[in-house]
């Protein structure tokens, strides 16, 4: 096709050389040389516009003999009389082939120009349907139709690279997506280098940084189908694999065009893998809420049979059942137990509520107080309050501080025995109000001053049904956290010390 | 007159939880009247003018808050609420719309048992209409002199810890919600920042009323809610 066209535009110039030379033959004795030369150069440059710098340069030879036969002294022989006219007829074929080559030159740039337009057109539109695709696997079936159509392969397929395993994101032309992952896609995927097929059958394996394009060239035999990595930020997360079409013989250009989509098709992998991840946490933090709704409804559901179990045990105890006190304080015990896990699971998903207000510290202690003093069993509560008479303040949540300093002295209580004194001091330390309560109990095990925040800790010593779900310490540190404070451990010579911190304010006058 | 023999109203729809208040209250003569729904229990409160109503705060046809605000449309009858875990913010609308006090679940029976005698208490204290001097142990508020006493001796205040004292003390056994304060001391006049300072009024007046601040006799905290003036 391209080569008829060549012969019918060399016949066409020829012609129209000859009609030229037939033209200006009978004026040839009132003609100057270099009007000759100026005419036949027309012809030249026309031949060589329309077909290119071969059919410029081959006019321009055959101008060359028309010149020197029909118009140079002695006529019609190829022999040149005046050397002069060696000097015209040369500065004419010098002069034919600069200005083919120069033409050439110029439509070389205008068709690169035209092809590099065509592919900036092509990445737009990919771009633009990428992100315009509403689901993520949408923008990823378009992105790889888009670059089967723009390399000519006969088949193109992107896999998304997981923790999980290596799977089929999107083909063109569509595919099962049961159809199995290719064993070289998963090596491309674990080694981010790219690969290529023969048609033989054989896989030829490329390193990182490595171009496809360099495996194809050196390949004894047909190069069947390529595979290149697709890497965001440095992390290969998925696999382009084209088939078919002469994959291997794309041009230079080509191949910088492939690379460019193939970004886009990382792109548009990556966000396959985002979404998917983003339904994973929706999954979650829905799995939490339904956690949080059971405890909830546990929680207040359990309140009515306990309130009749400590009602009726109260019956019992006033008819002498010493076993009456044992099933009260096991009715509560599993209450609290109910209400910690609750509190956990919010604090946890960080939907405790928070009041954060300006409560004077005296609060905060008559409250823990009234509340912890009749489960003390045997061991003596002293609050010392700031000898100056000094009035405290700070900026917390009182609800969620009283049971910080409730779930401490709860602590206290439980590790330390009947007859002891549990003290508390309450002091200010420049912008932090701090809650001290110390008991005179064994302390924690050295090595284990962090591990006793943790949920369900218990110490090494403890036997295991010792009665604690290990959860008063974290939830009190969560709780002093949650609200701007802390809960740090001491050991002391006596024991231990909880120390609850809060934001102090300052009061102005009142 | 019979004696006092009074009449409580228990409204739940638990039929366990009635029989646990029944058994705990119904002792030393007094009446207890059953209500297993809020629009029973309104009825039987109408009908039957008790001394104090227990009322169950997730009864199915009605809010404690609701059932609170039509009570108090028309009686002071003491009101003790019973809840299960509720938030803050719900025990505080249930005060502000006229609740007494509260206990949670599980209770005891010894602490509503000393619950619902405070509240009768009170409902007898303010039945003594015009009574100007308000005495619990050894402290003496002279409401006409406006004058506070402890142990004999004169205790001085502030005008603002005064209204305080007034608004707590003249609704004994009552927890009174800190909007409830608020609007009896400062009544809507300009107060800045006053309503943060609440709190700390309160524990001033604490400190000039109370042997041990941390071990109240008069003014107990009620987290997140107010404040109450008698155990």
């Amino acid at each position: 096709m391209s080569r008829r066209r060549r012969l019918r535009d060399a016949t066409l110039w020829l012609v129209v050389l000859a009609v030229t030379t037939a033209i200006l033959i009978p004026f040839r004795a009132e003609l100057d040389k270099a009007h000759i030369t100026l005419v036949l150069l027309l012809v030249v440059l026309g031949a060589g516009a329309q077909g290119g710098r071969a059919l410029g340069i081959g006019i321009g030879a055959a101008s060359f003999l028309v010149f020197d036969w029909f118009f140079l002294a002695p006529l019609h022989t190829l022999v040149i009389a005046n050397p002069l006219d060696w000097l015209v007829l040369f500065a004419f074929l010098a002069t034919s082939i600069v200005a083919a080559q120069l033409l050439h030159r110029e439509q070389e740039s205008a068709r690169i120009a035209g092809a590099r337009a065509d592919e900036v057109d092509r990445l737009a539109t990919l771009g633009a349907e990428a992100l315009a695709a509403a689901r993520a696997e949408d923008a990823l079936a378009a992105v790889a139709s888009r670059i089967r159509e723009s390399t000519g392969a006969e088949s193109c397929s992107i896999y998304i690279a997981e923790e999980r395993g290596v799977r089929l994101g999107a083909a063109s032309p569509a595919v099962p997506a049961e159809t199995p992952v290719p064993p070289l896609v998963d090596w491309v995927a674990k080694e981010g280098a790219p690969a290529a097929q023969t048609s033989g059958g054989t896989s030829r394996l490329g390193s990182t940084g490595f171009r496809v394009r360099e495996i194809a060239r050196k390949s004894d035999s047909e190069v069947h189908a390529i595979l290149l990595p697709l890497t965001v930020r440095n992390q290969t997360v998925g696999v382009l694999r084209l088939e078919g079409g002469g994959i291997a013989h794309l041009d230079d250009s080509q191949w910088r065009f492939l690379d460019a989509l193939a970004y886009y098709a990382a792109l548009g992998t990556e966000r396959v893998r985002l979404a998917a991840e983003l339904a994973n946490v929706e999954a979650l933090r829905e799995a939490d809420r339904l956690k949080d709704a059971l405890l909830a409804s546990v929680s207040h559901d359990l309140r009515t049979p306990l309130t009749t179990i400590k009602a009726l045990a109260h019956e019992l105890g006033a008819l002498g059942d010493e076993r009456s006190q044992v099933i009260e304080e096991q009715a509560d015990r599993l209450n609290r137990l109910v209400a910690r896990l609750l509190d956990l699971s919010r604090l946890n998903a960080g939907a405790m509520p928070l009041h954060v207000e300006l409560n004077a510290v005296d609060d905060l202690l008559s409250a823990a107080l009234q509340d912890i003093e009749p489960r003390l069993a045997g061991r003596t509560l002293v609050a010392d309050l700031p000898s100056d008479g000094a009035l405290l303040v700070g900026r917390f949540d009182l609800s969620l501080a009283i049971r910080v300093l409730v779930n401490l002295i709860e602590n206290a209580i439980k590790y330390s025995s009947p007859g002891t004194t549990i003290r508390l001091a309450v002091w200010r330390e420049e912008s932090n109000l701090l809650v001290s309560v110390s008991d005179q109990g064994p302390g924690v095990p050295a090595g284990e001053e962090e591990r006793i925040f943790t949920p369900f800790y218990r110490p090494s010593s403890e036997r295991p049904d010792a009665g604690s779900a290990g959860l008063g310490l974290a939830i009190a540190r969560r709780m002093a956290e949650w609200q701007g404070g802390a809960v740090t451990y001491t050991r002391t010579s006596q024991g231990s010390t909880f120390t609850l911190s809060l934001p102090a304010a300052d009061l102005k006058e009142l | 007159m019979p004696a006092a023999r009074k009449t409580i109203l228990v409204v739940d729809d638990e039929p366990q939880i009635r029989r646990v208040v029944k058994h705990a209250l119904g002792d030393d003569g007094t009446r207890v009247l059953e209500a297993a729904t809020a629009r029973e229990g309104l009825d039987l409160a109408a009908a039957e003018r008790p001394d104090l109503i227990v009322l169950d705060l997730g009864l199915p046809d009605g809010s404690g808050e609701e059932i609170c605000r039509q009570l108090r449309s028309w009686t002071d009858v003491p009101i003790l609420v019973l809840s299960a875990r509720h938030s803050d913010s719900e025990k505080v609308a249930l005060f502000d719309a006229g609740g007494d006090d509260y206990v949670t679940k599980p209770f005891s029976s010894a602490e509503l048992k000393a619950r619902v005698r405070a509240l009768l208490r009170r409902a007898a204290a303010i039945t003594a209409e015009g009574a100007t001097k308000i005495v619990r142990e050894d402290l003496e508020i002279d409401l006409d002199k406006r004058a506070v006493k402890l142990g004999g001796s004169p205790v001085h205040v502030t005008p603002i810890e005064w209204e305080l004292l007034v608004a707590l003390a003249t609704h004994p056994g009552r927890v009174m919600t800190h909007r409830q304060l608020f609007t009896a001391v400062w009544r809507g006049r300009d107060h800045g920042d006053a309503q943060q300072y609440l709190r700390v009024y309160v524990a001033h007046l604490r400190r000039k009323l109370e042997a041990d601040p941390v071990h109240p006799r008069f003014i107990f905290t009620i987290p997140a809610v107010g404040y109450r003036f008698g155990p």
